[in-house]
Formats: C-alpha cells, structure tokens, sequence
C-alpha cells in the first residue's frame, strides 16, 4: 500500500472563530443546506472529543514512531474540531434555536454508549478498544470524504454563504484531508482484520445515517423562523445535484471504495489542494501570527 | 391458503408496528435514545469574547484606561480580572476597574512598564480605538469578602481592583485606605477615590510624602478586620510582615512573581507510578515525564489543544495554558506549559 503523495507533519493550529455577524440561515434563503451542514456541529464537540479520548489509550500499543507523531498530531487536530464547533452551539442558542436536546444525546452516545465500559482489563477491554479505532476508521472515511467535498463546494460561495462559517468547515475539511491516512494506517497497524473493517463500516455507516437524519429534522422542526419545518429525503437528493450539499451518487460511489481490499485513504482527496487552502485560509493565518 | 395468510398477518404487524413507532416519535422527536446529564457540549470552555475598543485614553502619568465594548457580557464582581489577548498573542490580565451594574462594556487600566516583558507596551502604543481585542473572562482571584471591617492598601495602578470594591461596600461599613504612588500625577483615578474616601483616604506620594506609614495604617484594627493589598512586591511584602494578629490578609500581585516568570527547576513525583523526577529549568514538565512515561499523550504543546492534561495531587501550580476553566485550574494543569511555584509537584499518573 504505497502512500503517494507527499506526508506533511500534522500540528494542532490555534484557531478561533468570531460568530457575531453570521446569520442563523449562514446559506442565504435556504435553511434545509444549512441545517444539514450544521448537524456537523451537533455531532462533531462530542465525537471528536471521543476520538482524542480513545486514541490517547491507543498510543501505548503503536510501535512505529512515524505513525506515533501522526498519531499525536492527529489528536491534537481533533482537539481543536471539537472545541471549534463546540463554539458555534452558543451561538444557535442565542438565535433561538437551542441545540441542547439533541447534543446532551450525541454526549451519551459517545461518552456511554461508545465509552470505556468496565471491562475486565485483558481481551475484553482491548477488544472493544480495537473495535473503537475501527469505528474511528470507517467515520474518517467519510471526514475525509466531506472535507474533500467541502474544499470544493464552489456553489456555497456562488449562493453567498458566510464567509466565517465557510472557512471553519474547509478549515476543518482541509485538516481532515491532511490527515486522512492516520486513522486508517493506526487502524492497519493494530489490527487491520478485513471482517472488522466491514463489520465497523455497518456501524458507523447507519450511525451516521440515522444521526444525521434525525439532527436535520431536529433542527428544522426547531428552528424558529420555520413554520413548519421539515427535511426529506428529496430536499437533500436535490441539493446534492445542485452541489449545495454532497451528491448522493457520490456517496453511495465512496463505499465500495473503503470496503475494497486495496483501499489507502491516499486516493481520496488531494493534500496539495488541502494545504494550500490551510496556508491561505483566515483563521488558520491567524493562528500561525499567534503562536510565531 | 396458509401461504396467504402469513403474508396478510406480517403485513398487518408490520404496519401496526410502524404506525406507534410513528406516534412514538411524534409525541417525543427525539426517542429513543437516552441523553446524558449533564450534557458536556454546547459549553464551551474558553469561550473568548471579541470586544470593540472604544476608548483608549491617558488617565495619569503612563496609564491608559480602555474600555472594551460588546453585546450582553459576562456579569462580574469586584476584584475581577479579564484575560486581554494582545494582537501579537501575549496574554495579560488587567483588573476590571468600572462599574459592575454595566453590562455592555468593561473598563481596564494599565500602566506603562518600560523595561517589562512587552505586553503593557503593546497596550500603550499598538492599541487604538476601533480595533477589535479577543478578552477571556472575567474571573476572580481577589474576591471582596464579608469582614466587620476593611483595610484597603494599593499602590499605584493597584488601585484598579479596589476601586470597584470602594464603590460595593455598603454605608456604614468601617473602612480605610492608603494610596501609595511615586507621584500624585501618576496616580490613577486619585480625583474620583477622593470622592469615595473622602476622610478616610489617606494619600501617600513618594516625591511628597515619603514612604507611606503601613504601623499606623494597620494599628488598632477591629478583630477579624479583612485587609485587602495590591501592589508592586515591595508593597504587598510589608503589608503582609506588618499584618496585626486577628486580620485576614487578600493580596493581588499584579506582576507575576519573579520566580514564576523565569524557569527554575522543582520535582514532580508521578504518584500512581512511584517514580520522582526533575524538571530542569527551561524545559517541560512533559518532556520530563515523556522520558519516564514515554506513551504519556501530548499533542500541541503549546497549551491549547488539552490532550496532556492531568491531574494535581500537591504542588502551587503555575498555570501557563490558555484553555482550562478555573474549577479545572484547581485541581489539573497541563503539563506542556505550565509550571509549578512551589519546589515539588504531585501528579495522579
């Protein structure tokens, strides 16, 4: 499995948003895109939190140092993810639409249902910690897939979407394109037994689904200015082929990829293009003027 | 026809199980998974708010008085600080010396220190109206407590956090202050606490009056008398050598003390790994467990990402981060950055 393109060290960058001037409707005149790009924020705080949380468990079983500074870059990128989208939920809060409801669930999906458990310390416990970086494996895949998109979403601008909500997601896309090998390298590392690469996949692929779904209903039930407010499945299929939201051929076109044998996370996304937007994108130039 | 009638007997389950399955999520959208209690998300720790600069004017010889303006802010009390995060990324924190009642600004003042570590010389000379600063905050290190009495003792720019105070305390509440500067010019807000204290201010220039009188300051206090210093080290020093038996003593540094600012080196045990070790001056505390504990996860090492937080069994942390919240600042540090004041550090790992 060669990795072509060129590796790039993986550092945390220092950013930090300001969300006074955006607009509860950040795509103007269409809340069904915009509330289906903002289930992001309801499922990232706590995901990505749960990431750092196991992979941090997982440091003591990597035997490769390249892998291992990925690895720890890695975490620190994830970190700052949850923190940044952790950041947009006051915000809804203070446009009248309170994400609390659904996020407190997405906190016990991750924090008990996706937890440590107790488990008898041995086969047990490194079991269900080999099946969490799977999970953590396939969700990447589809990180990676959306962050890839979102690089190249131009019908965002052309529809005059916030600018600083842009940049947090191809910020956040460009990082994730950036390290979209480390999750599934780790993964080949420890473990890389094909029927839990697909048995995983299941998981995460109907988690996602159903979560999704339900974070867009939510928001579009809840949302203030609605009155009657409602996603389908229609809605999104449309948006996907006017590239305001992901094609749903495309979607379906990324699965047998990641359940190929020969799958790397190499052949997906271009690193050139997601390093190029991170050493012009404003929050991340910001960031480097405050650490140098 | 047995065939038949299975189909119509599963088709007639499987559509009354999804007509209460339709019911079920009707009355409650979000059924049917449990939610955590509290939730963790949504709360952002370090929330740093983006204030506008509307005044940045001269108010004594080298200080300046800013006042920040935003949305509905954070409530504060006397004795507060924020966290002004400078456009060159230094971070310092400046007393809030306005009126707590305001919630739509905040007022800092800050004194030129020439040959300082550069951030007041940025607050002087970068600074100007219309720019946008980040401020983390407020927070409260100095709070004002329930005493029978007060003693208020601030030298110079250490006004700020008193100020606030003087203008709390309930009528009839017995108390005095001294005001220590080097020149009454230099002195901020001298006019207004005039107003305050009235007889019972006592001002003390250094040009004009020579050392201020700390025995007569502090003789005769009431039993349980709370005392409040902030000030230069030499200041806060005497106070605390002159302080009668019975008083309480609150000190504000506004300088971190020198120890902290350089490196020196301290001991950490690592507790659950009975191991001890040196933390040499100039290096990390991480470093020096990662050489003990070399799957210790890390990740930025520059205090802002959490991934190497732990937890503080013993030791006066020195906080260097810029991301814990002040209930995690009491019991956990991470150990990238910060330090430790005291010679030894205990940590759970």
């Amino acid at each position: 499995m060669s990795n072509t393109q060129a590796r790039v060290p993986l550092k945390a960058r220092k950013v930090s948003f300001s969300w006074d001037d955006t607009p509860l409707h950040w795509v103007p005149g269409d809340p069904f895109t915009t509330h289906t790009i903002n289930v992001l924020h309801l499922l990232l705080p706590a995901g990505e939190r749960w990431f750092v949380h196991v992979y941090k468990q997982v440091l003591p079983l990597i035997r490769d140092d390249r892998l291992r500074a990925d690895v720890v870059g890695f975490i620190g990128q994830e970190a700052m993810h949850s923190q940044a989208h952790d950041e947009v939920l006051p915000h809804l809060r203070e446009q009248g639409l309170d994400p609390t409801p659904y996020t407190a669930q997405v906190d016990w999906f991750f924090e008990k249902l996706l937890g440590d458990r107790t488990l008898p310390p041995g086969r047990a416990r490194r079991w269900w910690l080999l099946e969490r970086v799977a999970l953590i494996a396939a969700i990447e895949h589809y990180t990676a897939f959306l962050g890839n998109w979102v690089l190249n979403a131009g019908e965002l601008d052309r529809r005059g979407a916030d600018p600083t909500m842009l940049d947090l997601l191809r910020w956040h896309g460009a990082e994730e394109v950036e390290h979209r090998s480390v999750a599934f390298e780790l993964f080949l590392h420890i473990d890389g037994s094909y029927g839990r690469r697909v048995r995983t996949w299941a998981t995460a692929f109907s988690a996602l689904v159903f979560l999704w779904q339900r974070g867009a209903r939510f928001f579009m039930e809840n949302d203030p200015t609605l009155v009657d407010g409602k996603a389908s499945f229609r809605d999104f299929y449309v948006r996907g082929r006017r590239g305001l939201l992901p094609g749903t051929g495309d979607m379906l076109r990324s699965i047998p990829r990641y359940l190929s044998r020969g799958y790397h996370p190499a052949q997906e996304g271009d690193t050139e293009q997601a390093v190029a937007y991170l050493a012009a994108s404003p929050a991340a130039t910001a960031a480097e003027r405050r650490v140098s | 026809m047995p065939k038949l009638r299975t189909a119509a007997l599963v088709a007639g389950a499987a559509l009354l199980a999804r007509r209460s399955l339709r019911r079920r999520v009707q009355a409650s959208p979000l059924w049917p998974m449990p939610a955590l209690d509290p939730p963790v998300s949504g709360r952002p720790r370090s929330r740093a708010l983006r204030l506008l600069l509307t005044a940045h004017e001269t108010v004594a010889d080298g200080v300046v008085r800013l006042r920040l303006e935003g949305g509905r802010l954070p409530a504060w009390e006397p004795g507060a600080h924020l966290d002004l995060v400078l456009p060159s990324g230094l971070v310092r924190q400046y007393s809030l010396c306005g009126d707590p009642a305001d919630t739509s600004s905040y007022t800092v003042a800050a004194r030129l220190v020439t040959d300082g570590r550069g951030g007041s010389r940025e607050v002087h000379e970068q600074l100007s109206e219309g720019m946008e600063l980040q401020v983390r905050g407020p927070r409260n290190r100095f709070p004002l407590v329930e005493a029978p009495a007060y003693v208020f003792v601030a030298g110079g720019i250490g006004i700020t956090p008193i100020l606030p105070m003087l203008r709390a305390l309930p009528d009839g509440t017995e108390w005095r202050l001294l005001y220590a500067g080097r020149t009454r010019a230099s002195m901020p807000f001298l006019e207004e606490v005039r107003g305050l204290a009235g007889n019972r201010l006592t001002v003390a220039a250094g040009d004009e009056d020579g050392r201020p009188d700390l025995d007569a300051l502090l003789a005769d206090l009431p039993e349980r008398t709370a005392v409040y210093c902030c000030g230069p080290q030499g200041l806060t020093a005497a106070v605390e050598e002159r302080l009668p038996e019975g008083a309480t003593l609150h000190l504000e540094r506004f300088a971190p003390r020198a120890d902290a600012v350089g490196t020196t080196a301290f001991e950490v045990e690592l507790r659950r790994s009975g191991r001890t070790l040196t933390v040499p001056a100039g290096s990390t505390v991480l470093a020096a467990v990662r050489r003990e504990l070399p799957d210790t996860a890390y990740s930025c090492e520059q205090g802002f990402c959490g991934t190497c937080q732990q937890r503080v069994l013993e030791g006066e942390i020195d906080h260097r981060d810029e991301l814990l919240t002040a209930e995690e600042r009491a019991g956990s540090m991470l150990i990238c950055v910060s330090r430790c004041r005291s010679d030894r550090l205990v940590l759970d790992m």
